[in-house]
C-alpha cells in the first residue's frame, strides 16, 4: 500500500492525462492552419450575392475581402465573384457555384510551391499565375469526376455537381 | 477435363456479364449531365496545355475554343472539340465577366541561345536591354530565370546546361544593376520543352531561358 508507482489510480490518472495531452496535440495538429494562415488572395470584383466560408463562419464577399487557404468560395444564383492571388492568379466564379481552396503554397525563396483548387459545382474561369508557370506540375484543379493538370493557362469550367461515380 | 473447361468459361463470363449490367445501372448518365472545360488563349495570345485526367482515363487540351467533356469519374473525357460562341456565352459569360483585372500582372520574356552554349542570339542580345528596362521602370524584386535546353544529349547534362544558360542571365543583369536578392533561378534541363519532340531532337525553341518580371 502506499507505493504509488504501483498505484492502479494513478496508472488510470497517467493514462487519462496522456489521453488528454493526445488528443489536446492532435487538435493542435488540426488547427495548426488557423495559426499558420495568411492572406493568400483578394477579392477583386462581386456582384449579387457572394459569400467565404472559413472554420464554419460565414462571411459576405466585399471586394478587398482577404482570402485564406482552405477558404471556400459560394456564389447565390445571381451573383458572381473574382479573387486575385499572390500569385497573381486570376479566378472567377459565375452563379450557383462553390470553390474549395484546397492548398495554396507560394514560397519562391524556397522553391516550394502548391495549389490546389476543387470545384464543387457551378462555373468558373481561371487564369494561370506563377505557381502555374514555375512548378505545372504543383498546380491542380479537382473536379468531382476529373483532375485538371494546368501548364500556364487560361480556361473554364463548368461543373455539374450532381452526385456521380 | 473438357467440362471442366466449359464450366470455367461459363463462369468467366457470368461474372463478366454480371459486372457489366452492375456497372450500367450505377452509371446511369444524363446528356445534359457533363462537365465541360474550355481552353482559351491567355491575355497575351499565348495558348497552354491543359491535361484532363479521370478514371477512365485522360485528354489533352491544347487548342484555344475548344471543349473537353466528362460525362463520368469512370469514362474517359471526351476527345476536343470546337466551342459554338453561343454555348460559350451562355455558360460561360458571367464567370468570365467576373473575371479580375489587376493593376499589374508578371510579364514574361524569352532569351534564346546558340546550340549547346550559353551564347545568347542575336535578337536575344538585344532584348536584353527591354527586360532590364522593365525590371527597373517597375521596381520589380521578383524576377524568375528558368532554364531549359532542347532534347539533344543525356539529361545530366542538359540539366547542368540549363543551370549555366540561367545562372548567366542572372549575372548579365547583376553586372547591369540588379540585385542579386531579386533574381530567382531554376532550371528544367530537357524536361519542359516549349516545343515538344522527340528526344535528340535539335530545336532552337527549346534552347532557352524565361524571364518573368513581376
Amino acid at each position: 500500500m502506499g507505493r504509488s508507482e504501483m498505484n492502479p489510480t494513478n496508472f488510470k490518472k497517467i493514462s487519462v492525462f496522456s489521453v488528454a495531452i493526445f488528443l489536446f496535440l492532435t487538435l493542435i495538429g488540426d488547427c495548426s492552419s488557423v495559426f499558420a494562415s495568411a492572406k493568400i488572395a483578394t477579392v477583386q470584383k462581386v456582384s449579387g450575392t457572394a459569400m467565404v466560408f472559413r472554420q464554419g463562419q460565414t462571411l459576405t464577399a466585399t471586394v478587398g475581402l482577404e482570402i485564406l487557404e482552405n477558404d471556400s468560395l459560394r456564389t447565390g444564383p445571381n451573383g458572381s465573384m473574382g479573387v486575385v492571388f499572390i500569385d497573381d492568379t486570376l479566378l472567377s466564379l459565375g452563379p450557383g457555384s462553390v470553390l474549395v481552396i484546397e492548398k495554396f503554397l507560394f514560397a519562391p525563396r524556397q522553391g516550394k510551391f502548391s495549389f490546389v483548387l476543387r470545384m464543387i459545382k457551378g462555373t468558373a474561369a481561371y487564369l494561370s499565375g506563377l505557381i502555374s508557370r514555375l512548378a505545372p506540375e504543383a498546380a491542380y484543379f479537382e473536379t468531382p469526376t476529373a483532375s485538371i493538370g494546368i501548364r500556364g493557362t487560361k480556361f473554364v469550367v463548368k461543373i455539374e455537381g450532381e452526385p456521380k461515380r | 477435363m473438357r467440362s471442366l473447361k466449359i464450366i470455367f468459361i461459363v463462369w468467366i463470363l457470368i461474372f463478366f456479364l454480371a459486372g457489366c449490367s452492375s456497372k450500367r445501372d450505377f452509371v446511369a448518365p444524363s446528356h445534359a449531365n457533363r462537365d465541360l472545360i474550355v481552353l482559351l488563349p491567355d491575355p497575351d495570345g499565348k495558348v497552354g496545355t491543359i491535361h484532363i485526367a479521370t478514371k477512365g482515363g485522360s485528354q489533352i487540351l491544347d487548342k484555344p475554343g475548344y471543349v473537353v467533356e466528362v460525362e463520368d469519374i469512370h469514362k474517359l473525357p471526351n476527345v476536343p472539340r470546337p466551342i459554338e460562341e453561343k454555348e460559350m456565352r451562355d455558360v460561360f459569360g458571367p464567370a468570365l465577366s467576373a473575371q479580375p483585372d489587376p493593376p499589374s500582372r508578371f510579364i514574361s520574356f524569352l532569351l534564346f541561345f546558340e546550340n549547346d552554349t550559353t551564347k545568347l542570339t542575336h535578337e536575344s542580345k538585344n532584348l536584353m536591354a527591354e527586360i532590364l528596362g522593365t525590371i527597373k521602370s517597375r521596381k520589380s524584386n521578383e524576377v524568375f530565370l528558368v532554364g531549359h535546353t532542347d532534347l539533344v544529349g543525356p539529361e545530366g547534362y542538359n540539366n547542368a546546361l540549363s543551370s549555366r544558360r540561367a545562372n548567366y542571365v542572372r549575372d548579365l543583369l547583376v553586372s547591369s544593376g540588379i540585385k542579386l536578392n531579386t533574381l530567382f533561378v531554376s532550371y528544367y534541363g530537357k524536361a519542359r520543352p516549349l516545343v515538344s519532340t522527340k528526344d535528340e531532337v535539335p530545336e532552337p525553341r527549346n534552347r532557352r531561358v524565361e524571364v518573368i518580371v513581376r
